[in-house]
Parts: C-alpha cells; sequence; structure tokens
C-alpha cells in the first residue's frame, strides 16, 4: 500500500464528505442571495432556505461572497451581523 | 473603505427602500440626466461594495501596491455596474436594490482578487495525490484507523479520474473555484456539480463501509 503523498486533515475530510443535498447550483445561490441576506437580516428562518444554506457550508466561494453581503448590508443598516453569522450556512 | 465608513453613505439611500427602488429602476431604464445620474450613484455603488470585498479579503492579498489595488476595485465595479444593468430587468423587489446590486460588486471583486491571489501560481492536478498501490485489497484499504484515512481510499476507489482531480484541487490543494475554471475552460457551475456528485458517491461509498450512518443529516455540518 502506498502512503498517499496528500494526507487528508480531517477538516479535510469533513469537507470532503459534506451531505449538500438538496442541490442548488451556484448560479441560482446567486439568484437569491440578496433575498437569503435580508431574511437573515430580518430574523427570519424558514425550511426553504435549507438548500441555500447547505450550498453555503459547502461551496467556500459563495460563502465567501454571502458573509461579505451580509456584513456590508448589515453595517449599512447599523444592524449587528455577529450574531447572525453562524446561521449564514448552516442547518 | 471599511465597512463602517459605508454606513453613513448608506443609510442616506434607505429611508423609503420601495419608493427608493422604484426611482433606481425608473432611472436606470430611463435616458437623459436623470438616466446619467443614476448610472453615476451605481457606479459609485459598485465601487463601494468592490472597496468592501477587497478590505474583507485583504489578508489574503500577495503584496500589491495602492495603485494595483486601486485598478482591481475600478476594474470590478466597472464590470458590475455594466452586469447590473444588464440584469436590470430581472430584479423582482424581493429584496432592496441596493442588496441587490452589491451582490455583483461583491462577485466582480471576490473573482478578480482570486485571480491576483493566483496569477502566478501553478495548479498541478496531476501530482496532487498519489493512490494506493493498484494491488491493495479493499481489506487492507479498510484497514486504515481512521475516518482521514477512510476517505483517501474512497478517492481513490469511488471517484472518477476527473472527480479526483476536482475535489482535491478546490477541497485540499484550496485552488479557488473561480481560477480552477478558468485554469480548465470551464464554468463555476459545472465544478460546482461535480464535487456535489464526487461528495454523494464518497458518501455512499463510506456508508457502504461503515463510516457513515445511512441517511445521516451529516455530522460533519457545524
Amino acid at each position: 500500500m502506498t502512503t498517499p503523498r496528500h494526507r487528508l486533515t480531517p477538516e479535510s475530510a469533513r469537507r470532503l464528505t459534506l451531505d449538500t443535498e438538496p442541490w442548488l447550483s451556484c448560479e441560482d445561490c446567486f439568484e437569491q442571495i440578496d433575498i437569503y441576506i435580508e431574511l437573515l437580516l430580518t430574523g427570519t428562518r424558514d425550511q426553504h432556505q435549507l438548500a441555500m444554506r447547505t450550498h453555503l457550508a459547502g461551496c467556500n466561494a459563495c460563502e465567501e461572497e454571502a458573509r461579505s453581503l451580509l456584513l456590508l448590508v448589515a453595517a449599512e443598516r447599523n444592524i449587528d451581523a455577529e450574531p447572525i453569522l453562524p446561521s449564514l450556512a448552516s442547518n | 473603505m471599511t465597512a463602517s465608513e459605508v454606513v453613513t453613505e448608506g443609510e442616506c439611500e434607505q429611508s423609503a427602500p420601495a419608493d427608493s427602488d422604484a426611482r433606481w429602476i425608473a432611472a436606470l431604464s430611463g435616458h437623459g440626466p436623470e438616466h446619467q445620474e443614476a448610472l453615476r450613484r451605481l457606479h459609485e455603488l459598485m465601487l463601494r461594495g468592490a472597496e468592501h470585498q477587497i478590505a474583507q479579503m485583504y489578508h489574503t492579498l500577495p503584496k500589491l501596491g495602492t495603485v494595483r489595488i486601486e485598478d482591481i476595485v475600478r476594474q470590478s465595479a466597472d464590470e458590475a455596474t455594466v452586469a447590473v444593468l444588464a440584469k436590470l430587468a430581472t430584479f423582482q423587489g424581493r429584496s432592496r436594490f441596493t442588496t441587490w446590486a452589491y451582490k455583483f460588486a461583491i462577485l466582480h471583486a471576490a473573482v478578480e482578487v482570486r485571480r491576483n491571489m493566483w496569477r502566478h501560481r501553478e495548479v498541478t492536478l496531476d501530482l496532487l495525490y498519489e493512490p494506493y498501490a493498484p494491488g491493495a485489497s479493499p481489506e487492507q484499504v479498510i484497514a486504515a484507523s481512521d475516518f482521514s484515512s477512510a476517505v483517501s481510499a474512497a478517492i481513490d476507489q469511488g471517484l472518477t479520474s476527473h472527480q479526483r482531480e476536482i475535489v482535491l484541487a478546490l477541497l485540499v490543494e484550496d485552488v479557488p473555484i473561480d481560477v480552477l475554471a478558468e485554469r480548465l475552460g470551464s464554468t463555476r457551475n459545472a465544478l460546482h456539480k461535480t464535487l456535489h456528485d464526487a461528495r454523494q458517491r464518497l458518501r455512499r461509498h463510506l456508508t457502504a463501509q461503515g463510516y457513515l450512518a445511512a441517511s445521516s443529516p451529516t455530522e460533519v455540518n457545524s
């Protein structure tokens, strides 16, 4: 047995085996992200956002951009985004 | 520009959201001086969004001078302005116009930053992973003592070579998806679909091996 050149860290193993159902494409995520951020800022959270949360948990780029949008819009409205951030990409 | 510096200007435009949104759309869709003024304000909004995104990602940027960073901001804002105008008819008012528009600035700036981060870095997919020896039996592989080793084996045994290359590039080498898409002549959407399919395959493989519970709501999501 050959040792893999790259040993997977526990974090890598976690990211590789994330359950990313229900499926949402990056394109659809982008289409909906402004609505999702507005809902988060108003404290609204429902099951219909599951696909979005799941996608953000599994897509680094979309999560980074969503986080940034949340911080920007929250700052403009004088809303503290810190309590909201943990729910951005979690089920 | 920090997010807090954005607040003062942004707040002034948020007093009557619905009316404000309608005015944005009407002015940007129209002609004449009002249209030109709306274009100017839209570009300012995109600059603000791009500057915010650069600030968020600044710690990841290679040492770039002020001039280069300003170029990135300006280019991103220009591209985002064009993108907003192209998609204006799709704005449905389900969010505020400024929130909807900001996402274009953030996207374009983020993609440009990632390009700059990887401008001089190679992505050599064929060197990323050394598989288990061809003669290794399933029993030898399963004897691996921890979940990480089991995932390594599943990557080797359960994925196509294309899937293997994509997941390792994105999730082990942390190549940004936009950068990888550009290098491979693919799209962010297509790569994310490959990643999704690969994850599902890995999960099925590991479930069959007993490393994951059947229909687990993923203990790994935090």
